[in-house]
Protein backbone atom coordinates (compact mmCIF):
# COMPACT_ATOMS: atom_id res chain seq x y z
CA UNK A 1 0.00 0.00 0.00
CA UNK A 2 1.60 3.34 -1.14
CA UNK A 3 0.18 7.07 -1.86
CA UNK A 4 0.36 8.81 -5.09
CA UNK A 5 0.22 12.25 -5.41
CA UNK A 6 -2.31 12.81 -7.86
CA UNK A 7 -1.11 15.83 -10.51
CA UNK A 8 -4.92 16.65 -11.78
CA UNK A 9 -6.26 16.84 -8.20
CA UNK A 10 -3.02 18.32 -6.61
CA UNK A 11 -3.39 15.71 -3.52
CA UNK A 12 -2.02 12.71 -2.53
CA UNK A 13 -3.95 9.78 -2.44
CA UNK A 14 -4.08 6.45 -1.94
CA UNK A 15 -3.36 3.82 -3.95
CA UNK A 16 -6.74 2.35 -3.65
CA UNK A 17 -8.43 4.94 -5.68
CA UNK A 18 -5.99 4.04 -8.80
CA UNK A 19 -5.95 1.17 -11.45
CA UNK A 20 -2.59 0.18 -12.62
CA UNK A 21 -1.77 0.98 -16.45
CA UNK A 22 1.10 -0.30 -17.02
CA UNK A 23 4.74 0.90 -18.66
CA UNK A 24 4.93 4.22 -19.75
CA UNK A 25 6.29 5.90 -22.66
CA UNK A 26 5.98 2.73 -25.00
CA UNK A 27 5.67 4.26 -28.95
CA UNK A 28 2.98 2.55 -30.65
CA UNK A 29 4.13 1.93 -34.02
CA UNK A 30 3.41 4.19 -36.26
CA UNK A 31 2.01 1.65 -38.89
CA UNK A 32 0.35 -1.10 -37.34
CA UNK A 33 -0.19 -2.86 -40.70
CA UNK A 34 2.88 -3.01 -41.52
CA UNK A 35 4.42 -4.39 -38.69
CA UNK A 36 5.35 -8.32 -38.35
CA UNK A 37 3.64 -10.53 -35.84
CA UNK A 38 6.83 -10.55 -33.99
CA UNK A 39 7.31 -6.82 -33.82
CA UNK A 40 3.68 -6.29 -33.33
CA UNK A 41 3.54 -8.92 -30.19
CA UNK A 42 6.86 -7.06 -28.61
CA UNK A 43 5.16 -3.81 -28.60
CA UNK A 44 2.16 -5.62 -26.96
CA UNK A 45 3.82 -8.49 -24.49
CA UNK A 46 7.30 -7.35 -23.56
CA UNK A 47 7.51 -5.30 -21.11
CA UNK A 48 10.80 -3.94 -19.17
CA UNK A 49 9.71 -5.27 -15.78
CA UNK A 50 12.63 -4.11 -13.64
CA UNK A 51 13.64 -4.43 -10.07
CA UNK A 52 13.72 -0.77 -8.98
CA UNK A 53 13.66 2.26 -10.91
CA UNK A 54 10.42 2.52 -13.34
CA UNK A 55 8.35 4.79 -15.29
CA UNK A 56 4.66 3.66 -14.90
CA UNK A 57 1.09 5.14 -15.61
CA UNK A 58 -1.82 4.94 -13.35
CA UNK A 59 -4.96 5.89 -13.70
CA UNK A 60 -6.87 7.99 -11.11
CA UNK A 61 -9.96 5.77 -11.34
CA UNK A 62 -11.78 6.63 -8.44
CA UNK A 63 -11.10 10.22 -8.91
CA UNK A 64 -10.58 12.54 -11.88
CA UNK A 65 -10.11 9.13 -13.95
CA UNK A 66 -6.89 10.78 -15.74
CA UNK A 67 -3.77 8.86 -16.58
CA UNK A 68 -0.62 9.97 -14.49
CA UNK A 69 2.90 8.83 -14.93
CA UNK A 70 4.96 8.14 -11.93
CA UNK A 71 8.14 6.85 -11.48
CA UNK A 72 8.40 4.64 -8.84
CA UNK A 73 10.91 1.99 -6.99
CA UNK A 74 9.16 -1.96 -7.93
CA UNK A 75 11.72 -3.28 -5.04
CA UNK A 76 10.22 -0.70 -2.20
CA UNK A 77 7.17 0.86 -3.59
CA UNK A 78 9.24 4.79 -3.15
CA UNK A 79 7.98 7.02 -5.48
CA UNK A 80 10.46 9.79 -7.00
CA UNK A 81 7.31 11.53 -8.21
CA UNK A 82 4.25 11.81 -10.44
CA UNK A 83 3.55 13.98 -13.29
CA UNK A 84 0.78 14.46 -16.27
CA UNK A 85 1.58 12.36 -19.41
CA UNK A 86 3.18 15.90 -20.83
CA UNK A 87 5.51 16.69 -17.63
CA UNK A 88 6.94 13.03 -16.74
CA UNK A 89 7.70 13.06 -20.63
CA UNK A 90 9.91 16.46 -20.24
CA UNK A 91 11.35 14.47 -17.20
CA UNK A 92 12.15 11.32 -18.79
CA UNK A 93 13.39 12.29 -21.66
CA UNK A 94 16.17 14.79 -19.77
CA UNK A 95 17.12 11.60 -17.31
CA UNK A 96 17.51 9.55 -20.96
CA UNK A 97 19.57 12.16 -22.37
CA UNK A 98 21.66 12.15 -18.97
CA UNK A 99 22.18 9.01 -19.13
CA UNK A 100 23.58 8.88 -22.00
CA UNK A 101 25.94 11.77 -22.39
CA UNK A 102 26.95 9.76 -18.45
CA UNK A 103 28.41 6.34 -20.51
CA UNK A 104 29.90 8.68 -23.39
CA UNK B 1 -47.91 -6.28 -33.19
CA UNK B 2 -51.42 -4.65 -32.53
CA UNK B 3 -50.64 -6.05 -28.53
CA UNK B 4 -47.45 -4.00 -28.29
CA UNK B 5 -49.13 -0.38 -29.60
CA UNK B 6 -51.78 -0.95 -27.19
CA UNK B 7 -49.45 -1.84 -24.56
CA UNK B 8 -47.32 1.45 -25.71
CA UNK B 9 -50.50 3.21 -25.85
CA UNK B 10 -51.01 2.30 -22.08
CA UNK B 11 -47.38 2.95 -20.80
CA UNK B 12 -47.02 6.04 -18.05
CA UNK B 13 -43.57 5.44 -16.73
CA UNK B 14 -43.21 6.64 -13.36
CA UNK B 15 -39.76 8.37 -12.28
CA UNK B 16 -38.54 6.78 -9.27
CA UNK B 17 -35.16 7.15 -7.12
CA UNK B 18 -32.94 3.94 -7.08
CA UNK B 19 -33.69 3.87 -3.31
CA UNK B 20 -37.05 3.54 -3.38
CA UNK B 21 -37.63 0.74 -1.86
CA UNK B 22 -36.06 1.56 1.83
CA UNK B 23 -39.11 3.84 1.79
CA UNK B 24 -36.92 6.41 3.45
CA UNK B 25 -39.82 9.13 3.21
CA UNK B 26 -42.17 6.83 5.68
CA UNK B 27 -39.18 6.48 8.10
CA UNK B 28 -38.26 10.38 8.58
CA UNK B 29 -37.99 11.48 12.04
CA UNK B 30 -37.16 15.17 13.53
CA UNK B 31 -33.20 15.17 14.46
CA UNK B 32 -31.84 14.58 18.22
CA UNK B 33 -29.00 14.41 19.65
CA UNK B 34 -30.01 10.90 20.84
CA UNK B 35 -28.87 9.70 17.34
CA UNK B 36 -25.09 10.03 15.86
CA UNK B 37 -25.81 10.04 12.51
CA UNK B 38 -28.62 11.53 10.13
CA UNK B 39 -29.03 10.67 6.69
CA UNK B 40 -31.93 11.15 3.81
CA UNK B 41 -31.34 10.88 -0.14
CA UNK B 42 -32.08 14.23 -1.98
CA UNK B 43 -34.11 12.25 -4.51
CA UNK B 44 -34.24 12.98 -8.22
CA UNK B 45 -31.99 15.93 -8.82
CA UNK B 46 -30.95 17.27 -11.96
CA UNK B 47 -27.04 16.17 -12.79
CA UNK B 48 -25.37 17.52 -15.81
CA UNK B 49 -21.73 16.77 -17.00
CA UNK B 50 -19.94 19.99 -18.53
CA UNK B 51 -17.06 19.22 -20.53
CA UNK B 52 -14.71 22.39 -21.38
CA UNK B 53 -11.20 24.04 -21.28
CA UNK B 54 -10.56 25.78 -18.29
CA UNK B 55 -7.66 27.44 -19.79
CA UNK B 56 -10.31 29.54 -22.60
CA UNK B 57 -11.77 32.88 -21.29
CA UNK B 58 -14.85 32.53 -23.89
CA UNK B 59 -15.42 28.77 -22.27
CA UNK B 60 -15.46 30.09 -18.97
CA UNK B 61 -17.43 33.36 -19.56
CA UNK B 62 -20.02 31.74 -21.34
CA UNK B 63 -20.40 29.01 -18.24
CA UNK B 64 -21.31 32.35 -15.80
CA UNK B 65 -23.67 33.97 -18.67
CA UNK B 66 -25.44 30.74 -18.63
CA UNK B 67 -25.53 29.44 -15.10
CA UNK B 68 -24.64 33.01 -13.38
CA UNK B 69 -22.13 31.17 -11.09
CA UNK B 70 -18.34 31.14 -11.48
CA UNK B 71 -17.04 27.89 -13.13
CA UNK B 72 -15.15 26.02 -9.84
CA UNK B 73 -11.56 25.94 -11.86
CA UNK B 74 -9.34 25.12 -8.52
CA UNK B 75 -8.87 21.55 -8.24
CA UNK B 76 -11.51 19.28 -5.76
CA UNK B 77 -13.19 23.04 -5.71
CA UNK B 78 -17.07 23.52 -5.73
CA UNK B 79 -19.30 26.51 -6.43
CA UNK B 80 -22.83 26.79 -4.58
CA UNK B 81 -25.40 29.23 -5.56
CA UNK B 82 -29.06 28.86 -4.50
CA UNK B 83 -30.11 26.40 -7.34
CA UNK B 84 -27.08 25.11 -8.20
CA UNK B 85 -23.94 23.41 -7.66
CA UNK B 86 -20.82 22.84 -9.20
CA UNK B 87 -18.49 19.96 -8.81
CA UNK B 88 -15.35 20.30 -10.42
CA UNK B 89 -14.31 16.60 -10.92
CA UNK B 90 -11.53 17.09 -13.13
CA UNK B 91 -9.30 19.42 -15.11
CA UNK B 92 -11.63 19.45 -17.87
CA UNK B 93 -15.14 18.12 -16.06
CA UNK B 94 -17.52 19.11 -13.90
CA UNK B 95 -21.11 17.95 -12.78
CA UNK B 96 -23.39 20.53 -12.25
CA UNK B 97 -26.74 19.91 -10.21
CA UNK B 98 -29.99 21.63 -9.93
CA UNK B 99 -33.51 21.07 -9.01
CA UNK B 100 -34.66 18.16 -11.53
CA UNK B 101 -37.42 20.69 -13.27
CA UNK B 102 -34.46 23.31 -13.98
CA UNK B 103 -32.20 20.37 -15.71
CA UNK B 104 -33.87 21.11 -19.31
CA UNK B 105 -33.75 24.86 -19.06
CA UNK B 106 -29.92 24.73 -17.65
CA UNK B 107 -29.06 22.23 -20.45
CA UNK B 108 -30.87 24.29 -22.82
CA UNK B 109 -28.63 28.10 -21.53
CA UNK B 110 -25.92 26.10 -21.39
CA UNK B 111 -25.86 25.08 -25.44
CA UNK B 112 -26.78 28.16 -26.03
CA UNK B 113 -23.88 30.50 -24.65
CA UNK B 114 -21.35 27.54 -25.87
CA UNK B 115 -22.25 27.25 -29.31
CA UNK B 116 -19.18 27.58 -31.24
CA UNK B 117 -16.96 27.03 -28.31
CA UNK B 118 -15.23 22.99 -28.28
CA UNK B 119 -17.44 21.96 -24.92
CA UNK B 120 -19.65 19.28 -24.21
CA UNK B 121 -22.90 19.34 -22.32
CA UNK B 122 -24.67 16.05 -20.94
CA UNK B 123 -27.57 15.45 -19.01
CA UNK B 124 -26.93 11.94 -16.62
CA UNK B 125 -29.56 12.63 -14.64
CA UNK B 126 -31.15 8.99 -15.04
CA UNK B 127 -27.48 8.01 -13.82
CA UNK B 128 -27.07 9.67 -10.04
CA UNK B 129 -28.83 10.14 -6.63
CA UNK B 130 -27.27 12.26 -3.82
CA UNK B 131 -27.15 11.06 -0.34
CA UNK B 132 -27.00 14.07 2.45
CA UNK B 133 -25.11 13.05 5.57
CA UNK B 134 -24.58 14.68 8.86
CA UNK B 135 -24.96 14.33 12.81
CA UNK B 136 -21.97 14.76 15.14
CA UNK B 137 -20.72 10.95 14.02
CA UNK B 138 -21.52 11.40 10.34
CA UNK B 139 -17.48 11.26 9.77
CA UNK B 140 -16.71 8.49 11.65
CA UNK B 141 -19.65 6.39 10.02
CA UNK B 142 -18.43 7.56 6.76
CA UNK B 143 -14.89 7.11 7.53
CA UNK B 144 -15.46 3.06 8.24
CA UNK B 145 -16.28 2.99 4.68
CA UNK B 146 -13.77 4.90 2.50
CA UNK B 147 -9.83 5.55 2.01
CA UNK B 148 -10.19 9.18 2.04
CA UNK B 149 -8.71 10.75 5.05
CA UNK B 150 -12.47 13.01 5.67
CA UNK B 151 -10.59 15.47 7.84
CA UNK B 152 -8.72 16.29 4.96
CA UNK B 153 -12.24 16.66 3.40
CA UNK B 154 -12.98 20.94 4.53
CA UNK B 155 -16.25 22.52 3.69
CA UNK B 156 -16.44 23.17 0.00
CA UNK B 157 -14.03 20.70 -1.47
CA UNK B 158 -15.18 17.75 -3.57
CA UNK B 159 -13.24 14.64 -4.04
CA UNK B 160 -13.77 11.17 -5.83
CA UNK B 161 -12.91 8.36 -3.75
CA UNK B 162 -13.70 4.38 -3.05
CA UNK B 163 -16.80 3.52 -1.25
CA UNK B 164 -16.30 0.01 -0.33
CA UNK B 165 -15.94 -1.58 -3.40
CA UNK B 166 -17.72 0.77 -5.82
CA UNK B 167 -16.79 4.31 -6.15
CA UNK B 168 -18.41 8.36 -4.71
CA UNK B 169 -18.32 11.56 -5.51
CA UNK B 170 -18.36 13.19 -1.97
CA UNK B 171 -18.56 17.15 -1.42
CA UNK B 172 -18.61 18.76 1.84
CA UNK B 173 -20.64 21.69 3.42
CA UNK B 174 -20.64 23.52 6.59
CA UNK B 175 -22.56 20.69 7.98
CA UNK B 176 -22.67 17.55 6.59
CA UNK B 177 -21.28 15.62 3.63
CA UNK B 178 -23.01 14.93 0.10
CA UNK B 179 -22.54 11.89 -1.43
CA UNK B 180 -23.23 11.84 -5.07
CA UNK B 181 -23.42 8.19 -6.30
CA UNK B 182 -24.17 6.52 -9.34
CA UNK B 183 -27.43 5.27 -9.81
CA UNK B 184 -26.97 1.49 -9.89
CA UNK B 185 -24.78 1.06 -7.02
CA UNK B 186 -27.29 2.86 -4.35
CA UNK B 187 -28.70 0.00 -2.82
CA UNK B 188 -25.01 -1.60 -2.24
CA UNK B 189 -24.03 1.88 -1.00
CA UNK B 190 -26.88 2.69 1.20
CA UNK B 191 -27.05 -0.81 2.95
CA UNK B 192 -23.24 -0.52 3.57
CA UNK B 193 -23.72 3.08 5.00
CA UNK B 194 -26.51 2.18 7.34
CA UNK B 195 -24.45 -0.72 8.39
CA UNK B 196 -21.25 1.40 9.16
CA UNK B 197 -23.82 4.27 10.45
CA UNK B 198 -25.74 1.81 12.89
CA UNK B 199 -23.31 1.75 16.08
CA UNK B 200 -23.59 5.13 16.27
CA UNK B 201 -27.16 5.38 15.33
CA UNK B 202 -28.32 6.14 12.44
CA UNK B 203 -31.47 8.67 11.44
CA UNK B 204 -33.84 9.55 8.65
CA UNK B 205 -33.63 13.00 8.68
CA UNK B 206 -37.17 14.70 7.85
CA UNK B 207 -36.68 17.57 5.04
ZN1 LIG C 1 -6.84 12.71 -9.78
Amino acid sequence: MFVINCPHCQEAREEEEFHYEGEAFIARPANPEAETDDAWGDYLFMKKNPKGWHWEMWNHATGCRKILVAKRNTANHAIAGSWTLSEARKVYDKEQYDAEQATK
Amino acid sequence: MSNLELNLSQFSPVMQTPLQHFNLSAKQEKMTDAKGVWAHEMALLGYIHLRGNAQNKDFLTAVKKATGVDLPTAACSISVASAITMLNLSPDEWMLICPREQRAGLQKKLEAALTGIHSQVLDSSGGYTSVWLQGKQATDALQHCTVYNLHALTPNKVVGTTFGKASVIIYRLDNGFCLVLRRSFADYIWRYLARAAAPYGLGIAAL
